[in-house]
């Protein structure tokens, strides 16, 4: 029986009179993937947010391998090995790819402004060390060749895919994908599927935010459902698909 | 062949030839009468490209980097000559307090929202000029403090314009090169990730306000120690040179530099000291005539900075040139 | 301190927040449409004083015509900044905003000084010079002028702001920029109203504090900062707050100085206005930063 690496409890968040999500309890099993579907406005990329930390609950918790994660700025859960992606992809354009990556290794490496003011030599050899394992991911999602090109020059399928191996460089245990297919042509979601594979078998607890019902289906162990902030069927993709809940909360929307 | 090495390596050839051409300045035979405005460029380029980095790294302006450089003025000043401590110690000292000082105060204020570290530094700016000019049992109040004693290195007294010369860029190039060092690598690339996307940066754990507080802190450090030279090599100190139009020039020039530009700090630095004594010559008070226009011509059309807008047209000119060249 | 002297203090203080209240008014306005801060808000004022002096002393207009061209004057300053430095910066950082509107200023600082001399210049007064006696103090008739120019240019202010289309077309872009465009407004035409407003209200000011002040090409900077101050106790959105912050600001500074207290002498009148001014940032926390990021 697999751990549950990440848990919600009441999870309530509100923006003013606005209420994004409202008493959402989750158990993500970890080495698993787990899919969070449902309409526009049902409060996934909030959900997100609150784990990344972004902002912080407005009631209920979120324990991270059994910790409370509180208040707990997104710089440290970074570094506690959770990572994610953007749903508007956010990659440095002032950098290449290979850059790009180096930049996710920053929570594994260590050395500061004085051994780099110097050249120290202990900060020469984590460079090489960050270079490789940049390199190493970029090869990973496919875009090797791509490394010293501007992160911006590569069409956006591609720019998703960097942005995967970026957040991969942090060496997470738990990766939030925000809607990874957006944007994508069939070909790219079939890519990007086997890359979702891979990731799966490093061991890497996945949560996905998607909404293309095909990729979910082929992909999720798990998915949960939320609509207008809570939520409303959890279980196998085929067992959410036929969820009468499920089928009314999309009524009016398209299940692609 | 070798026509081609020579071409990729062109960038080190051109520094080895300024490095040179620098070296040269002082001499009589050569440029020797611009010592002094040299000297005062260097002084100046260690404020800039402090400057240049906090502006480049963290999209915030300081308005008042002249405080930081009155403080270590002050503090040499006040140490080496009431309290007869040695000079360097005094430098370090006021380094070390600027820094602290810097730090308590980017620590607060870069929890707050952006735009506010312009009107919090005016205002401390400000503040700074004025208690330089009324705390005159320390200060000497608006008169400021003369006789302030020269650096020196084991009896060897920096006493001339000649000699400071050397002084002031060993020190210049020195934080330039720390400051390119710091750029190409984690730290630098942290610092461009904040530029870049500042929550994406992040998500890859680094600490965004920490971050610009080191930017802030490093840019108070560099115009503490241009402040403590300045001291030494002038002799005394008043607050008139600390004012907020001080702080205004410094951020022309780094507008002029480049944004996150090191060695386009010694341009913009360069530029505006040579445009202000000539203008002063001529025109009497147009120097903030024209500042005025530089500030809004060259962020208007060229946002980056202006010796980085260069450097880009001379490189796509370079590119077209070479490809020309083979034909393509 | 004796009543008579707080009441008297109260009444500089008063007579000083009007103009820092009408400056903050400026920012206010600015910021609330297009989320510039303009540092050449304080500018505005300068030139409404000393370009009714000017027209009034060397072309000989008599002081009102004097005072009403120099607002239109100013006016068409505030205009021609948006027009040509503002706008043509389009998508420019917020950085680089700032930076140009401190440009803006020490240029017009700079003309100023240039046509017009370094000296400090008085117009005369509105209405002569016979103070009046009101509860133990004496009030100069032009302060008396100031206040209620400052008055009631606010109320007309406000009734433009709730009364009139343009009024409510810019609250609207005010409040959300996006959203307006979508409804048909040009934010564009929103902006350039926001900065015409800003000028004439520091113009206002600078022509009415002028004969009681003095005025000279350098006075913009400071009051621009503590106009910025009164702005920033109505959190930049309110105009209202602005109005009220203005006042107490120059409450409290006027106070200060009265109680001369310990080693702080009036020279350090200024650094009131920047200790609010610090206070006030770093109480208005904001929003936190990383949820800023994001949005």
């Amino acid at each position: 029986m697999n751990q549950a690496i990440l848990t919600t409890h009441s999870l309530s968040k509100a923006f003013g009179g606005l209420v994004a999500l409202n008493g959402v309890d989750l158990s993500v099993e970890s080495r698993r993937i787990t899919a969070v579907i449902g309409p526009n406005g049902a409060g996934k990329t909030t959900l997100f947010n609150l784990i990344a930390g972004a902002y912080w609950p407005s009631d209920g918790e979120i324990r991270f391998k059994g910790q409370v994660l509180g208040k707990t700025p997104p710089h440290k859960r970074a570094a506690m090995g959770i990572a994610r992606t953007f749903q508007n992809v956010l990659l440095f354009g002032n950098m290449t790819a290979l850059e790009n990556v180096m930049a996710g290794q920053h929570p594994r490496s260590q050395y500061g402004l004085f051994e780099a003011a110097l050249r120290l030599p202990q900060a020469h050899r984590q460079e090489e060390t960050i270079t490789l394992n940049a390199m190493k991911y970029l090869n990973l999602v496919g875009l090797g060749m791509h490394a010293h090109q501007n992160a911006l020059s590569l069409p956006l399928g591609q720019q998703k895919l960097l942005a995967i191996a970026r957040a991969l460089a942090t060496q997470p245990e738990l990766l939030l994908m925000d809607e990874p297919g957006a944007g994508l042509n069939t070909l790219e979601k079939r890519e990007l599927s086997d890359l979702i594979r891979r990731i799966a078998e490093m061991d890497i607890t996945l949560v996905l935010v998607e909404h293309d019902m095909d990729l979910v289906m082929g992909l999720a162990d798990r998915v949960v459902v939320l609509d207008s902030g809570q939520k409303i069927a959890e279980g196998t993709a085929s067992e959410v698909q036929r969820d009468p809940k499920v089928i009314s909360a999309y009524l009016g929307e398209d299940l692609d | 062949m070798m026509l081609a090495r020579v071409r990729d390596r062109w960038p080190y050839l051109i520094a080895v030839v300024l490095l040179l051409l620098l070296v040269l300045v002082p001499f009589k035979w050569f440029l020797g009468q611009y010592t002094g405005l040299m000297v005062f460029i260097g002084i100046n380029t260690m404020v800039t490209v402090g400057l240049c980095l906090l502006l480049g790294y963290t999209g915030q302006v300081s308005l008042g980097q002249a405080a930081f450089y009155g403080l270590g003025a002050y503090f040499s000043a006040v140490l080496s000559k009431t309290h007869g401590i040695n000079p360097w110690l005094a430098m370090l000292t006021g380094a070390v307090a600027t820094g602290a000082f810097a730090y308590i105060i980017g620590y607060l204020i870069f929890r707050l929202k952006g735009n506010y570290l312009a009107m919090a530094t005016l205002g401390l700016g400000i503040i700074m000029y004025i208690l330089f000019r009324e705390l005159s049992q320390f200060t000497g109040g608006p008169d400021g403090m003369a006789g302030i004693p020269p650096l020196s290195i084991a009896g060897f007294t920096f006493n001339t314009n000649f000699k400071r010369y050397f002084l002031v860029w060993f020190f210049c190039l020195a934080i330039l090169l720390l400051s390119q060092n710091i750029v190409r690598s984690r730290t630098g690339r942290a610092l461009r990730a904040i530029h870049g996307s500042e929550a994406a940066a992040e998500s890859l754990g680094i600490n965004v306000d920490q971050f610009k507080v080191k930017v802030f802190v490093m840019s108070a450090v560099y115009a503490s120690l241009a402040g403590s030279l300045f001291a030494h090599h002038v002799g005394h100190v008043s607050p008139s040179s600390f004012t907020f139009l001080a702080s205004v020039e410094v951020v022309v020039m780094a507008v002029v530099g480049g944004l996150a530009s090191i060695w386009g700090a010694i341009f913009g630095t360069a530029t505006v000291r040579i445009l202000s004594d000539e203008l002063l010559l001529q025109f009497g008070e147009w120097d903030i005539i024209i500042f005025g226009l530089l500030l809004m011509l060259v962020m208007i059309f060229t946002p980056q900075g202006l010796f980085v807008w260069l450097r880009e047209r001379w490189e796509r000119w370079r590119l077209r040139l070479a490809q020309g060249g083979t034909g393509t | 301190m004796t009543a008579d002297q707080f009441v008297q203090y109260l009444v500089s203080g008063v007579t000083n927040g009007s103009i820092y209240a009408l400056v903050g008014l400026g920012f206010t306005i600015i910021y609330a449409v297009t989320s510039i801060i303009n540092f050449a808000q304080g500018e505005f004022v300068m030139l409404g004083g000393m370009i009714s002096f000017v027209i009034f002393d060397s072309l000989g207009f008599p002081l009102a015509a004097s005072c009403i061209l120099a607002i239109l004057i100013g006016t068409a300053v505030g205009a021609a900044l948006y027009l040509l430095a503002v706008r043509p910066a389009r998508k420019a950082s917020v950085v680089s905003l700032i930076i140009i509107t401190i440009g803006a200023s020490i240029f017009l600082r700079g003309i100023a000084g240039e046509l017009w001399g370094v000296d400090a210049v008085r117009p005369p007064f509105f209405t002569g010079d016979k103070s009046l006696h009101f509860l133990g103090a004496y009030i100069h008739p032009q302060a008396i002028w100031i206040m209620g120019v400052t008055i009631v240019t606010t109320l007309i202010l406000h009734l433009f702001l709730t009364q009139t289309m343009m009024g409510k077309a810019l609250r609207a872009a005010a409040i959300n920029r996006t959203a307006a465009g979508l409804v048909g407004i040009d934010t564009r035409m929103m902006a350039l109203i926001s900065f015409i407003l800003a000028a004439a209200l520091g113009a206002i000011g600078g022509v009415v504090m002028a004969p009681l002040t003095l005025t000279s090409y350098n006075i913009g900077a400071m009051l621009g900062l503590k106009g910025f101050v009164a702005a920033s106790i109505g959190g930049f959105r309110s105009p209202i707050a602005a109005v009220i912050g203005g006042f107490i600001l120059g409450i409290v500074e006027s106070l200060a100085v009265g109680i001369d207290w310990g080693p702080f002498t009036s020279a350090y009148k200024d650094v009131i206005a920047l200790i609010v001014l610090l206070a006030v940032l770093l109480i208005r926390s904001g929003r936190l930063a990383a949820e800023e990021r994001l949005g």
